[in-house]
């Protein structure tokens, strides 16, 4: 996942994406005349009772069996990290046998002198800060690009989409040598500079400016005499919050599953984010981190993002259309 | 040596006193922060490994010193990641001071500078080890550092189930096949040993057989991986591979270990330093193993190697004055290597730690057995003439590639020989070596 | 850029009417936005461009030397100018080529199923024809919080020989599996990516289905067209340009493969170690950099390609 969602775009990309898509006026056809707020309602209220109970069952039959497969998985790794130390490959791998997941967790938070906690400070540092600077500054940039019609706006736009289209890795690699020849490499900021850039977000930020900031109100700002980033950051930024909320997530979760660029980066054990730590202790030679302790750490690792998922689930479903409905 | 306890104990007093003048000294007279800071605080000097036994190491190479004072961190394995570390970080100038460097690794270190000449610093410490093992960090009269262990092999097998299937144990290869079909035969779920996927494991069955992988001469590189005394080999262990005598589980893989511990696979040939793996990695196996020599081939007393792993002084390191001198610590000192030795199983380079009283002391593991007296006779017969490569990377992982093909038969130890024989010489003609 | 099917363009084709009559005015005004727009576009600017233009630039200057020894090899190499010869060894590399066309039929067979298979749980979710449609939907979209490299960790796990609960599961009702074998190694990983991505997927074509006005679905439902044929003829052409969004950034999803078979390695020890492109790549970062920016230079130019060719078949199909 993180080589697809490795480069903050292309996490991004999706979501976001189609909900533009739907969201500009006259949408690819879509029938503008249709698009009221009550859309967002699902496109054909159709209550439960229009079709057979057949066919129902056909249908909750074929989703269960996805969502089986959805979370088989998880619930393997949620299985493991309760498993005592040495028997995680013995036994049923899909039942409970004895649960030990609190000894899993103190050998977890102790192991190495306590790296563990250090790498989850340090993905959060990562994710919550490049992430925090990208949604700005990605804002900033799509607001220009989407208010100020200055010359040659559509070529800088251009090149920063193609950007999207290129995969990060290949960024990563003259990042790497760069980063080598100036001494950034294998310091916080290797990782955190490359997390800041956004060129999705900037994609995202500019259509959204473009439909959320009305240019009457830019001007009404200039007419009471504001300056340009005063309007922008007392009036245009309440507008655009929703789309912000959107390219922050994206952009936390695409750094949060990184891999990759940290692991390229940082030589450091003290700076990797949990994504780098857990698979280098999994190919130590000789296993001194136990299999069952890899596992839990999988497990820890995972939770904040799913918490924020969950958290925000309705915001996921719903809010993502808000930016569109003006 | 002797002196060690006493010594840890001055030492901690000492450490703890220059601590509090460091303190008290940056109160009174600290605007002269140059000369304050070299006489108070400690040399510190970062030292990147993944052995068992090195961290005990350094904590007790701290407790004797007060000048200089080691900050050991693990990292993975050299050909897991482990290299590519030291490297990058080489590139960046902020490389650790020593770092664990295979000897099969070293040629590649040295062809990419990525080592520091310390021979300036280390004169009169060659007469501390035998000839072979100082020979794998000296190149001409430059020495980029000390050799800690070396990776002398043997025959580690289930004396148990040897005993129970009526096995004796192989002492030469055409014994130890037929020893592999006995129990093949007798019970298909069993194998003798298995294959190993990783190319290091597999170099030292060529080591032993003379089957040279490498060869420097006038000034020229000749790769001959694919030779036919090579071939010999593999044909010798691919004929296993298809009679079923073997398995294949991936090396380093949890499949293996669970297999070492049901006694699913009986015996690995590998090196010393096997040891320590197994007895992490089998545990509830202990007490039922044993160590025998190397099974031989006709006509010849050779033994092979794999491994070692000497610790470098590193390029950009800033003190290699102090980290020589620690390397030569580490891997003469008893302090140092006897947790190495009773962690890791690691069998001392040096003279002195050959010496030792723990290296005649019975193993646990092995029901007690002094394995180490194994290891010191069959030492000797290591097979002198082995040279590694400068593109060891490819090399190496060119050949795991292909070992790992040969489980799922979707390629043989020829086939692996080969792909490796190709892509190490274009690599070398790609950057330009001299090439015979 | 004209690549996006669904770009914005709100100001596109004023300023170029505005481009054609240079006049004092305009320039003044377009001067003015210069002044505007700067301090809000600087950082980004600033960052794009060390982040993005001058690795590239960088890669593609490095990719015209190769690494120089002379000898043994044992002094440090002198890179020299060689032009296109890294290209020229890529490009007859069987390794790299094969690394290509291994992730080029990962991409051809898992990314038609794993769209297909969004799609359609989206119109069943959409359709609400069963309850609990938000759970489902949270469900789905479970996987993608998760890392590629703890994926491919839990599912290495799973694929293991010999420990997996799946592989001893299905030996013990006598069905003998094999996930790590050459032939079926696509195949898991394909299955990895589909597990990961599907519900992400789902998640874009619903919200865009759930856009769709109300009065078209009934016009279709009022001319007695079924739910499903409503689906199919209503609906899907409606949310046409997200698919093609998720299908393109699959695509380039799939070219940058890399962190579930560098986990699976652990089990699969004939997954080679170039077995992706940017496995290949990085492969010979630190021993020859210049033949690593080659290969990386390579895969962009062909990802581009791909990308573009893409858009190039969607459009023409467009029936407006």
């Amino acid at each position: 996942m993180t080589a697809r969602g490795a480069r903050p775009g292309a996490g991004s990309g999706g979501v976001s994406g189609s909900d533009l898509s739907t969201s500009r006026p006259g949408g690819r056809g879509a029938n503008s005349s249709g698009r009221g707020p009550g859309r967002a309602m699902g496109s054909d209220g159709s209550p439960l009772g229009r079709v057979g109970p057949a066919s129902r069952a056909l249908v909750m039959f074929v989703m269960t069996l996805f969502a089986i497969y959805c979370l088989a998985p998880v619930w393997w790794l949620m299985v493991g990290a309760t498993k005592p130390a040495g028997t995680l490959f013995t036994g049923n791998g899909f039942w409970f046998t004895d649960i030990s997941l609190i000894e899993n967790l103190q050998t977890l938070f102790a192991a190495q002198n306590g790296v563990f906690l250090a790498w989850l400070r340090n993905s959060l540092a990562y994710a919550v800060g490049g992430a925090l600077v990208s949604t700005l500054i990605s804002v900033m940039m799509g607001y220009a690009l989407a208010k100020y019609p200055f010359p040659g706006r559509r070529a800088v736009f251009g090149v920063v989409l193609a950007a999207v289209f290129i995969p990060a890795p290949i960024f990563a690699i003259p990042l790497y040598l760069m980063f080598s020849g100036t001494g950034i490499i294998n310091t916080f900021w290797s990782v955190f500079i490359p997390c800041t850039v956004s060129p999705f977000g900037v994609y995202l930020a500019r259509i959204y400016a473009a439909e959320s900031v009305p240019d009457e109100v830019i001007e009404a700002g200039r007419i009471d005499g504001a300056r340009e980033l005063r309007i922008f950051f007392q009036v245009a930024i309440k507008m655009m919050a929703p789309a912000m909320l959107t390219i922050f997530l994206f952009q936390f979760v695409a750094i949060w599953t990184n891999y990759l660029l940290p692991s390229l980066m940082l030589s450091n054990a003290r700076l990797q984010p949990v994504t780098v730590g857990l698979i280098a202790w999994q190919q130590l030679r000789g296993n001194p981190i136990g299999y069952s302790t890899v596992v839990t750490g999988a497990l820890v690792s995972v939770a904040p993002i799913v918490i924020l998922f969950l958290s925000l689930q309705n915001f996921w479903s719903k809010g993502l259309a808000a930016g569109a409905i003006k | 040596m002797r002196f060690t306890r006493k010594a840890a104990a001055i030492a901690a007093g000492a450490t703890a006193l220059a601590l509090c003048l460091a303190a008290c000294g940056s109160g009174g007279k600290g605007t002269k922060g140059g000369a304050t800071t070299k006489n108070g605080t400690p040399v510190s000097i970062v030292w990147w490994g993944w052995a068992p036994g090195y961290e005990e190491a350094a904590a007790a190479f701290n407790a004797a010193h007060t000048d200089v004072q080691l900050k050991f961190e693990t990292i993975s394995a050299g050909t897991q990641g482990g290299y590519d570390k030291m490297l990058t970080a080489v590139k960046a100038g902020n490389a650790p001071c020593l770092g664990q460097v295979g000897a099969e690794t070293f040629t590649s270190f040295v062809a990419q500078g990525a080592l520091e000449d310390v021979s300036e610093h280390l004169s009169g410490a060659a007469d501390k080890f035998p000839e072979a093992a100082w020979k794998t960090v000296s190149l001409d009269k430059a020495i980029f550092g000390v050799p800690v262990d070396s990776g002398t092999m043997g025959l580690f097998y289930r004396a148990d189930l040897f005993q129970q299937h009526g096995l004796a144990v192989p002492t030469t290869w055409d014994e130890f096949k037929a020893a592999g079909k006995k129990l093949h035969e007798a019970d298909p779920t069993k194998y003798i040993a298995n294959l190993p996927t990783d190319a290091y494991n597999y170099s030292g069955y060529a080591w032993q057989a003379g089957a040279a992988w490498f060869s420097a001469a006038d000034d020229a590189w000749s790769v001959t991986i694919d030779s036919a005394e090579n071939t010999k080999v593999a044909d010798f262990w691919q004929s296993m591979v298809d009679e079923g005598i073997v398995s294949t589980f991936p090396s380093w893989d949890a499949a293996l270990n669970a297999a070492w511990s049901d006694g699913t696979v009986l015996s690995e040939v590998g090196a010393v330093w096997t040891a320590g793996i197994l007895e992490s990695e089998a545990k509830a196996s202990s007490g039922k193993w044993a160590v025998a020599p190397m099974p031989r081939w006709p006509g010849s007393d050779a033994v092979g190697n794999v491994g070692g792993s000497p610790n470098a002084v590193l390029k950009g390191c800033k003190n290699p004055k102090e980290a020589a001198a620690a390397a030569l610590w580490l891997s003469t000192e008893s302090a140092s290597l006897e947790p190495m030795i009773a962690k890791g199983g690691l069998y001392p380079a040096s003279t002195a730690g050959q010496a030792l009283p723990i290296m005649k002391q019975g193993r646990e593991f092995f029901g007690g057995q002094a394995i180490f007296e194994v290891f010191a006779q069959e030492s000797a017969h290591v097979n002198p003439a082995w040279q590694w490569g400068p593109v060891m990377t490819v090399t190496s992982s060119a050949l795991s590639d292909g070992l790992g093909k040969v489980g799922l038969k979707s390629g043989t130890i020829a086939d692996a020989l080969k792909g490796a024989q190709t892509k190490t010489v274009e690599e070398i003609e790609a950057q330009g070596y001299a090439l015979k | 850029m004209t690549v996006l099917p669904i770009g914005g363009g709100t100001g596109g084709a004023r300023g170029a009417a505005r481009r054609q009559r240079p006049d004092p005015a305009v320039r003044r005004a377009s001067r003015t936005a210069v002044r505007r727009a700067l301090p809000f576009a600087t950082p980004f600017l600033i960052l794009f461009l060390a982040i993005y233009v001058i690795p590239i630039c960088y890669s593609v200057y490095q990719s015209l030397f190769t690494v120089n020894r002379s000898g043994l090899g044992l002094t440090a190499s002198e890179p020299k100018f060689t032009g296109l010869t890294n290209y020229a060894r890529a490009l007859n590399d069987p390794a790299f080529l094969g690394s290509l066309r291994r992730v080029l039929f990962i991409g051809a067979v898992q990314v038609p199923v794993m769209l297909l298979t969004a799609l359609a749980l989206a119109l069943l979710i959409d359709a609400k024809v069963a309850p609990g449609t938000k759970i489902y939907r949270i469900i789905y979209f479970l996987p993608y919080a998760l890392p590629g490299v703890i994926a491919g960790l839990m599912w290495s796990f799973l694929y293991a020989p010999t420990l997996s609960p799946v592989v001893r599961g299905l030996e013990a009702i006598g069905v003998d599996a094999t996930f790590t074998s050459d032939a079926a190694l696509p195949y898991s990983i394909m299955n990895i990516l589909t597990w990961a991505w599907t519900g992400y997927n789902m998640i874009i074509i619903y919200s865009s289905l759930q856009s769709i006005p109300h009065d078209v679905v009934e016009a279709a439902a009022l001319d007695g067209a079924s739910k499903w044929k409503t689906a199919w003829s209503v609906k899907v052409p409606m949310v046409r340009p997200a698919i093609i969004l998720t299908a393109v950034f699959s695509i380039i999803g799939t070219a940058q493969l890399y962190n579930e078979p560098v986990t699976m390695k652990a089990v699969a020890p004939n997954l080679s170690s170039d077995y992706t492109p940017i496995m290949s790549a990085l492969k010979t970062l630190t021993s020859n950099y210049p033949y690593a920016a080659t290969k990386a230079v390579l895969l962009a130019v062909l990802i581009g390609l791909c990308s573009a060719v893409f858009f190039r078949l969607t459009r023409q199909r467009e029936p407006v």
